[in-house]
């Protein structure tokens, strides 16, 4: 019974991630007839892909926002998540529960005030404005708090007797003791960077600057979709973050049981 | 080697006082003891003299300079921690190396001085291991050869065997004992562990609710307990308390009545005679101290009996719900439910007074 269960939740997971491959392989109206098995179209796909949309250009604007993102978020966030657990007082605590408060705003009342914001600072229609409102995310401060609770004090009273300062603590002891976390922060960061749509949809204007998922959507946008080129742009667009998945997948499970043992 | 002194030390968080006045001493290549259970604020001071915390108030002076203000690594300690708290990241040779590397000392100079210690300590398999890979008295070495490497003027140890199997925690102690000897060192060592007290230091300070509550040798510690506390807490089995009434005063000592053992009366030879006649007293009986000829006598009935293979423990009682321990080498015919005669010399005995102080 448990079997059966799994098994279904396994096909219903994975199903897409199918339909998607072989998709990629077949013709817009054998997709549309709901055809399930590999066609011969593959690289006429392709082709068509890469005669609409600057592949390369919109490979290198995704992967540069990703990575820069993914860095920046992760400095920012252990930084903060080791520092709202390890400086504990009354004002931090107040300042982390207000923090957590905000999770709880939708990003549709935020749109508004963060483009007039980047309006302001002239900054519409660069990459800088789709990374900078991801940097301090909140979500990553509390996994990076919540996991800093297994961090062993022993491990930083033993530093300091060392006599390392703290931020010789943080980078010599604390990141690669908690290399799983960083692990497990780095996918997450990386594959919502990578897949973030609506923000950068808000202020990229122009194609040049577009990322991979936008191009993916305009491409749905046509008056007449070609959805075996749709399932070909899908396809490239998915590879980064599954192949990032499974080089970090030992420590993304690890970080998400627990740092340490 | 140096030593270490502190001058009315107080420690508060808030308005809670974990370190009450504490003023000791401690010599150059003395073996110092913490010890009491836990909460009596002895890992606390121990950290304070680390630098770990804050000392709120008094004065802390190592090797003659004051200290309270001063980096942990620049107090010339070296501590060893309950978990060993080892770098995970890191192999034993770059554990053992680690404080070196921070400090600025060449390369070739932490290779020296961590081979040296690796050598002390009989770790020289294990140098290439991660922490991970060790078991937990090779932990522990390695914890004792990263402290050892810094050269420090004081060693700390907070619990250190705590972590340990028995067998391994006998073991390992021994270590210590002789790394002390062959070191010269000071050392400050916290423990709750009332026979690794005993068998480690050379001088105990017993503490209990941040304050020191006696402070001398392990043997004097458990002769001459100032108050009942030290006397409850050091040694093992416990010792019997037994309470009393002063039933008469004179110059060879004081008499008093045992209520719960047929209103016995038994005379105490004591110098200090201040507890007035109709004053509770609790008389304080080693379970070691019992034989077969003392002149003070209970008449109890066996309840449990724990064979220890050389001695055994008597558990007994006289029907009051009191149990008097003894400690004897003649008990291994003895059975729940039979008679017992226990015998015990009143010199032997201690005497505290209502307040728990010490008598005699």
């Amino acid at each position: 019974m448990v079997y059966t269960l799994l098994s279904i939740a396994a096909f219903v997971s994975v199903f897409p991630f199918l339909w998607l491959i072989v998709g990629a392989t077949n013709i817009s109206s054998d997709i549309l007839s709901g055809k399930t098995t590999p066609g011969h179209a593959l690289f006429d796909n392709i082709v068509k892909l890469t005669q609409q949309v600057d592949l390369v250009q919109l490979f290198y604007n995704s992967t540069k926002i990703a990575v820069i993102s993914t860095i920046l978020t992760l400095i920012v966030a252990s930084l903060a998540g080791y520092g709202f657990e390890i400086f504990k007082s009354k004002f931090s605590e107040r300042v982390f529960a207000g923090l957590l408060a905000m999770l709880s705003v939708p990003f549709a009342a935020l749109m508004i005030p963060l483009f007039v914001t980047m309006a302001q600072l002239h900054l519409i229609n660069t990459h800088t404005a789709v990374i900078l409102p991801t940097v301090a995310s909140i979500f990553v401060i509390f996994y990076f708090r919540q996991a800093s609770k297994s961090f062993p004090m022993e491990l930083r009273d033993a530093a300091r007797v060392d006599g390392l300062r703290e931020w010789q603590i943080f980078l010599f002891v604390y990141m690669p003791v908690m290399r799983s976390t960083y692990a497990a922060a780095t996918i997450i960061t990386f594959m919502a960077s990578w897949n973030n749509y609506l923000w950068p949809l808000i202020v990229l204007q122009t194609n040049e600057m577009k990322t991979i998922t936008l191009a993916v959507a305009s491409l749905l946008s046509a008056y007449v979709p070609d959805y075996g080129v749709v399932m070909v742009a899908t396809t490239l667009a998915t590879l980064p973050t599954l192949l990032i998945f499974f080089i970090l997948q030992r420590q993304f499970v690890q970080g998400l049981l627990g740092s340490l043992k | 080697m140096t030593g270490l002194k502190l001058s009315n030390v107080r420690k508060t968080y808030g308005v809670l006082e974990v370190i009450k006045d504490v003023s000791l001493e401690v010599k150059p290549k003395e073996f110092v003891v913490f010890v009491g259970p836990s909460g009596c604020g002895k890992s606390t001071l121990l950290r304070m003299i680390a630098g770990l915390e804050k000392i709120t108030a008094g004065d802390l002076e190592i090797g003659g300079k004051r200290m309270n203000e001063v980096e942990p690594s620049k107090r010339g300690i070296a501590m060893v921690f309950q978990s060993y708290a080892l770098y995970p990241h890191l192999t034993v040779r770059e554990n053992m190396g680690f404080a070196l590397r921070f400090a600025g000392v060449p390369k070739n100079e932490i290779i020296k001085q961590v081979d040296a210690a690796a050598q002390t300590l009989e770790l020289g398999a294990l140098m290439d291991r991660r922490p991970g890979e060790l078991s937990g008295g090779q932990r522990q070495r390695v914890a004792i050869g990263r402290a050892i490497v810094r050269k420090p003027e004081v060693f700390l140890f907070d619990e250190p065997l705590s972590n340990l199997d028995a067998e391994l925690r006998v073991h390992m102690r021994i270590e210590l004992a002789r790394l002390h000897k062959s070191l010269a060192a000071t050392v400050i060592y916290v423990t709750h562990d009332q026979v690794e007290a005993m068998t480690l230091a050379d001088k105990i300070v017993v503490m209990r609710n941040g304050l020191i509550s006696q402070v001398g040798s392990p043997l004097d510690v458990y002769d001459n307990p100032d108050n009942m506390f030290v006397a409850g807490f050091i040694g093992s089995p416990k010792i019997n308390f037994i309470k009393g009434v002063v039933d008469g005063v004179s110059k060879s000592g004081l008499t008093v009545v045992l209520p719960g053992y047929q209103d016995a009366k038994v005379t105490f030879a004591t110098k200090n005679s201040s507890v007035p006649v109709g004053d509770s007293v609790t008389v304080g009986l080693r379970p070691q101290h019992f034989n077969t000829t003392g002149k003070m006598k209970f008449k109890l009935n066996v309840e449990l009996v724990e064979h220890l293979g050389g001695e055994s423990f008597v558990y007994a009682g006289n029907g009051s719900g009191d149990l008097i321990t003894v400690a004897t080498q003649e008990g291994r015919g003895l059975k729940s439910g039979q008679k017992f005669d226990a015998h015990i010399d009143p010199a032997k005995a201690l005497l505290f007074d209502a307040n728990g102080q010490r008598v005699r």
